[in-house]
């Protein structure tokens, strides 16, 4: 995963206020992390890309609460 | 609070309210909480939020409201604050395609106001914390109801039923009730921000007295003799028409009546303030609601949306002759404005004394002044018994 593009996918998301953008890449990131074994960075990347699915009702919402709660994160 | 102050129950020797009603920030504050939050209140009008998810922000005399319309297509409307931090939701009209995000922490909530997420609220990436209960701290509702689009709150939670508050003023206009209100386009909807008292609207409203003055124009064919008063003391007051007129088009095109209406809307048309804050009027052929949005003691928006008895967009014909109402309205209630804002200015002349009312005409004015009186002072003696 190449950090840096990351970020910066990440803040012309949020400068184009692009929340589908935002919950997908967070999740991506999320992912990435949480199968690298690194599970809080995994789950803080998660718990983003959750808000930005509820707040847009994407389908995804529901796969990233599962995954927080399989991590002890959400109930 | 002085009682003499107050008005007296016989308008010949009454006095109207006393200036400190009009221009004190105290008493505005008091009147607030006594006339506007304990009462059915007019706070917006439904066909702002005309589709599942649509949400707009309200400043209810000073109060943040939401008003959305959830997936099932019911209006409901929420106090406009986090539970977190107290930090605004919603700031301007928007579609909520899914849940309302706080935008200081993201606290977010379900469109029936339910606390749905808490992110990082027990550490970076942990969601939930012992002693954050979300099943306590969804959003605050305000009790509402919807008639003939308006939105009406009762923010203290405890007037009577709606359906109570509004019998007389449903079963008066029975033969309009429950029939469609389509709010008009472009020019139907229209804003003034004036510098008075939101009462001071009501009084100007409600009475008749002013019309060959202020209105010469409708005076040309609606004399002052073709009017009558609309009293029914504690609920609403106001003025009928017996010579209305319907609006006719270069072509000589006319807006369709609304159904079922028997001969005495042909030429009749009455004009309503129900307390506190909801201006009506209702004619054969098209509707308005102006709302009285507080803003202060000295200042009020004036919120105009006029209605037709058929949905405007199948009606292009009609398109220009809305367009040419709406700019009509526009300019006879703007002819009232000065009127307002200078009995504003009038009532910092300390030697005023509420005024002499007129005891043939101004019975429906004096109503509301009494209105005013009987709920203040229950205010008080609530205060008191506490």
């Amino acid at each position: 995963m190449n950090l840096d593009k990351l970020n910066r996918s990440v803040l012309a998301a949020h400068a184009s206020g692009d929340g589908v953008a935002l919950a997908q890449l967070y999740q991506f990131a999320g992912n990435e992390f949480v199968s690298a074994g690194s599970i809080d960075e995994g789950c803080f990347f998660l718990t983003q890309a959750y808000v930005y699915s509820l707040e847009f009702g994407l389908e995804s919402a529901e796969e990233i609460r599962i995954a927080l709660i399989e991590h002890g994160r959400e109930r | 609070m002085d009682a003499l102050q107050f008005p007296e129950r016989r308008i010949e020797s009454s006095r109207g309210l006393a200036n400190a009603h009009y221009v004190s920030s105290d008493r505005y504050y008091e009147e607030r909480e006594a006339l506007l939050f304990s009462s059915w209140s007019g706070a917006a009008v439904a066909s702002d939020v005309p589709n599942p998810g649509d949400a707009a922000p309200i400043d209810f005399a000073g109060m943040p409201l939401l008003l959305l319309r959830d997936h099932d297509g019911d209006v409901k409307v929420f106090q406009n604050t986090c539970r977190h931090r107290g930090m605004i939701l919603v700031e301007e009209k928007c579609n909520l395609r899914g849940t309302i995000r706080c935008p200081y922490h993201s606290w977010c909530y379900n469109l029936d106001g339910s606390l749905r997420a808490t992110p990082h609220v027990g550490g970076p990436g942990r969601n939930f914390d012992e002693n954050v209960d979300r099943r306590n701290l969804g959003l605050f509702e305000v009790r509402s109801c919807v008639w003939r689009d308006i939105v009406f709150v009762n923010i203290s939670g405890d007037a009577p039923e709606f359906d109570e508050y509004a019998k007389v003023i449903k079963d008066r206009w029975k033969e309009h009730e429950g029939k469609p209100l389509y709010a008009g386009p472009g020019s139907s909807s229209f804003e003034f921000d004036v510098a008075c008292n939101w009462k001071l609207a009501v009084e100007n409203y409600c009475e008749s007295y002013h019309l060959p003055w202020i209105h010469p124009g409708l005076n040309s064919y609606s004399k002052l003799e073709d009017h009558y008063h609309i009293e029914e003391p504690g609920l609403f007051s106001g003025q009928g028409t017996l010579v209305y007129r319907q609006i006719v088009g270069e072509k000589g095109e006319r807006f369709p009546d609304f159904d079922g209406l028997s001969e005495f809307w042909n030429e009749g048309a009455e004009y309503v303030a129900l307390y506190p804050n909801v201006l009506l009027a209702v004619q054969r052929d098209h509707a308005y609601v102006l709302l009285l949005l507080p803003q202060g003691p000295g200042r009020t928006i004036e919120r105009v949306q006029i209605y037709y008895p058929f949905e405007p967009e199948t009606r292009p014909d009609l398109a220009q002759l809305m367009e040419t109402n709406g700019k009509l309205w526009f300019g006879v209630l703007g002819e009232d404005l000065f009127v307002v804002e200078g009995m504003q200015r009038g009532r910092h002349g300390v030697m005023f004394d509420g005024g002499k009312f007129a005891p043939k005409m101004d019975g429906p004015n004096h109503l509301f002044h009494l209105w005013v009186a009987d709920r203040m002072l229950a205010r008080g003696r609530r205060m008191a018994a506490e």
